[in-house]
């Protein structure tokens, strides 16, 4: 028997599965600890306040979960496309013009009664992101044009579009920022919890992910998706069409980022606002990149970002350690990770 | 009296991880000789010749050359010390002439100038003495890969090496070509150089060799004087223990007999004028015509880059045909799609396994349904996928087609070469076929794996299945197929019946030499 044959009786097959991540997350807490020690802050304590202020009290909790929700859409945004081999780098445009048009729906309509407005909302989202993402996916197909080039530059396009939308169009003149008029309503999620409030979003957004799921492990649809990430030449070869492939895995992660935008307009803040795409986009990608484009370990990872995002504004709150050093934390991670992958090839 | 050998490598070692590539391989090369050095793929040969050549580093061994031990860390160090090798897949610059391939790297006397004239007549000089034929001044996208070849090794002579090594030099090449090479090694012979012949052609060796070594496995089986060899001997010492060689297809000679063969009534494959461009609008297939029976394997030769893929992929709807017809069972498929075609039991295994067949990134049950997931058991009605079904035909297979891997879960990146093709194989071979394209199926196999090819293809026409075999191998052609229809420039030259198979006829059409009768 050789020694790894020994080694794997030995350690049960989750363990060695994971060892590497879980070094790699250690050995980034390491790293980043020299440098808030370096800065003259206590490092446990910084430490403690980021990985536990999500469990100590309700609001922590469900503040993590809020900020779950458009984490692991716009991680799904990103890794769908890359199991075809594209790269969705306009997450964040699709979320603005989802978020747009699911405010549009929510204004226009505001009367209709909730059964109605409701899903409608959710679906302009959904329809507004898709239609963002179909735009490169189609010049791809079309022209052959680089999917990083143009999603990037249409994420440029929806900042000026969501500047219009909430400073012309439905402008909330009270406001100070740029806001848009409240949606009706109807068109708001119902709470799970009401105080603090926690929206029904979470139970889309987890359905959605075990949905994914299903569509890409379980399907001959989605092995197709695969296939063509692992080889386009010879998935053409065996009569996959490519080329639609890419065009429909880059316009379901337009929706899915569409719908996380709908999901802040309906469930958040019950209009649009402008920033309410945050850092997602680059969240969104990180997770999607630890995780390997594996979309079962993506709600996990989703939910570990959120908890270490909850921790990092208590951190700056609390021991005015600058929040920017959680950053600093998830790109180790990344780093590591990938790390870890050349590691374990040698 | 014993003579000191010119070179000798003693107890070489190389390993590629947990691959024992080479294990204490000697080998001792006298001067003026053509040393034969036989084996199967994966035996060992190239590497150890690439340890020789400075390409790899050995982790033991010595290399003495005159006695002298010396150390090759490069081709750079190989060449000085006079040692030249001529690759099997060589790299030329296309639209560079003969003589600038040659000096190309060597140090030049007018730079500036880049006048040419005495390389050029040094090249001509060499090329005479040996029987080289080579316009220096040709260029080389114009020329035929037998020529190729000799600028290949001019360019060694032309470096003044005295031992030269031929990495299966006789792949590409017509039986013409390969007899005008054999001259040529023999008058270098006699001039005072010393060849090191690879291949894993044991007639070649019998035909053209002083001495004969056989590896098997990475390790020495056997080396003696072509005088004290005879097939037998080497073809035991080839395959080692656990193949019949008396019942081996593969050194049965012409195994079928030299009559026609029977075939089944229903023509599966009618191909009609078939004519398919390139991208540049160049037809390179070009009026094509041929039948595929019922229970017939049609084998299609010719050197590689003669229209083969191309005439494949346009059966398979992978390129789209420019004019004429293919009618598959009966039914006329130029707007059929691939995918359709594989479900109607077309199936393929292309030559370029690792981009057209493989995907790394997916794991070896992945891989073995590709092209069939959307059928059942793989696959329900509704589109799900069945992974217990999957599974448990990827454990069959990989148990039924000795796939070396750690199970259906493993990523295909992680397979060997020999193995990623006896997934390509696996997959064609399992499920139920009509019309099967095969494009060099056996190249890279171990001399087992091979036998195992050609079994399974002769089983599987006894059973009905049409087959185009397309090969650059003409011994295996000649061994398994009805009739070999022979491709020169996307043209048949000509289509012959086993009753008529010669090897030298069949030669003169892979040339584009018209029969005369």
């Amino acid at each position: 028997m050789t020694e790894q044959a020994i080694e794997n009786k030995l350690t049960p097959g989750w363990v060695t599965r994971f060892l590497p991540d879980l070094l790699a997350v250690v050995a980034s807490f390491v790293a980043a600890g020299i440098f808030i020690a370096a800065m003259g802050f206590n490092v446990l304590d910084a430490y403690e306040t980021i990985l536990f202020t999500s469990f100590r009290s309700t609001n922590g909790f469900i503040q993590t979960l809020l900020k779950f929700v458009p984490l692991v859409l716009l991680a799904l945004a990103f890794t769908v496309p890359l199991a075809a081999g594209k790269f969705n780098i306009g997450g964040e445009g699709q979320m603005i013009v989802g978020a747009i048009g699911a405010a549009a729906v929510g204004i226009v309509f505001a009367d209709l009664p909730g059964v109605l407005l409701l899903p409608l909302v959710i679906l302009g989202g959904i329809l507004f992101g898709a239609f963002w993402g179909a735009i490169p996916a189609w010049l791809l197909y079309r022209f052959n044009i680089n999917e990083i080039l143009t999603t990037v530059l249409m994420n440029f396009i929806s900042f000026g579009l969501i500047d219009y939308v909430a400073t012309e169009i439905w402008k909330d003149p009270l406001a100070g920022h740029p806001t848009t008029v409240p949606i009706g309503t109807g068109g708001q999620l119902p709470l799970l919890v009401s105080s603090p409030p926690l929206h029904s979003g979470l139970l889309i957004a987890l359905v959605t992910a075990g949905l994914i799921y299903m569509y890409t492990n379980r399907t001959s649809a989605g092995y197709e998706l695969i296939a063509t990430g692992a080889n386009p030449r010879a998935s053409h070869v065996y009569g996959i069409n490519v080329r639609r492939m890419f065009l429909m895995s880059l316009i379901l992660g337009g929706a899915l980022a569409g719908l996380a935008g709908a999901i802040e307009v309906s469930g958040n803040h019950h209009r649009l606002i402008e920033g309410l795409q945050s850092n997602f986009l680059i969240l969104g990608i990180i997770i999607g990149l630890i995780s390997r484009g594996n979309n079962l370990a993506v709600p996990f990872v989703a939910f570990f970002i959120a908890v270490l995002e909850v921790g990092a504004s208590a951190m700056q709150r609390t021991m005015m350690i600058p929040g920017e050093m959680v950053f600093i934390v998830e790109a180790l991670v990344l780093l590591f990770v990938l790390l870890s992958d050349v590691v374990r090839r040698r | 009296m014993a003579q000191q050998p010119l070179l000798k490598m003693v107890g070489v070692r190389k390993t590629f991880g947990p691959v024992v590539a080479l294990d204490n391989v000697s080998l001792e090369l006298n001067k003026n000789e053509i040393h034969g050095f036989l084996g199967g793929n994966g035996a060992g040969k190239t590497t150890l010749m690439n340890v020789l050549y400075g390409l790899y580093k050995p982790d033991a061994g010595e290399i003495y050359l005159d006695g002298q031990k010396i150390d090759i860390r490069s081709p750079k160090d190989a060449i000085a010390h006079g040692i030249g090798m001529v690759h099997q897949h060589f790299l030329q610059i296309e639209n560079y002439t003969v003589t600038e391939n040659i000096v190309l790297g060597t140090e030049l006397q007018n730079r500036p100038t880049l006048k040419l004239d005495e390389a050029e007549k040094r090249i001509a000089d060499l090329s005479e003495r040996f029987g080289l034929v080579v316009d220096p001044r040709a260029v080389i996208e114009n020329l035929p890969m037998g020529v190729r070849q000799r600028v290949e090794i001019l360019k060694a002579l032309y470096r003044g090496v005295r031992i030269l090594i031929l990495d299966e030099p006789t792949t590409n090449l017509t039986p013409q070509e390969v007899d005008a090479l054999f001259e040529s090694l023999r008058v270098m012979v006699n001039q005072g150089l010393s060849v090191v012949f690879i291949t894993h052609k044991l007639r070649e060796v019998m035909s053209v060799c002083d001495r004969i070594s056989v590896l098997r496995n990475g390790r020495n089986a056997i080396s003696l004087p072509r005088s004290e060899a005879n097939e037998e001997i080497l073809v035991r010492e080839m395959v080692g223990e656990g193949l019949d060689v008396e019942k081996s297809l593969l050194f049965s000679g012409e195994g079928l007999g030299k009559k026609t063969l029977p075939v089944g009534e229903k023509v599966v494959l009618h191909v009609e004028n078939l004519t398919v461009r390139d991208e540049n609008g160049l037809p390179v297939v070009n009026d094509v015509s041929f039948d595929v029976h019922e229970q017939e394997i049609l084998g299609l030769a010719g050197v590689a880059g003669n229209g083969q893929q191309e005439l494949a992929e346009s059966l398979l709807g992978i390129r789209p045909i420019a004019a004429g017809r293919v009618v598959i069972n009966g039914t006329d498929v130029a707007q059929t799609g691939t995918r359709q075609l594989i479900e109607q039991g077309v199936t393929y295994i292309p030559q370029d396994r690792l981009n057209d067949g493989f995907l790394p990134r997916a794991s070896v049950a992945q891989n073995l349904i590709l092209g069939y997931h959307r059928q059942p058991p793989y696959s329900s009605k509704n589109g799900l996928l069945n992974w217990p079904a999957i599974y448990q035909t990827a454990r069959r297979l990989i148990k039924e087609y000795t796939i070396k891997t750690t199970g259906p879960d493993e990523i295909g990146a992680n397979l060997s070469g020999g193995n990623i093709q006896r997934v390509m194989l696996a997959r064609a071979f399992s499920h139920q076929a009509r019309l099967m394209i095969a494009h060099n199926p056996t190249r890279g196999l171990d001399i087992h794996s091979m036998e195992f090819v050609y079994t399974k293809l002769l089983e599987q026409k006894e059973q009905g299945l049409a087959t185009l075999l397309i090969s650059e191998d003409l011994d295996e052609l000649m061994l398994l197929c009805n009739r070999i229809a022979v491709m020169y420039r996307g043209q048949i030259m000509g289509i012959l019946d086993r009753s008529q198979f010669d090897k030298y006829q069949i030669g003169r059409l892979m040339s584009g030499v018209k029969i005369n009768d």
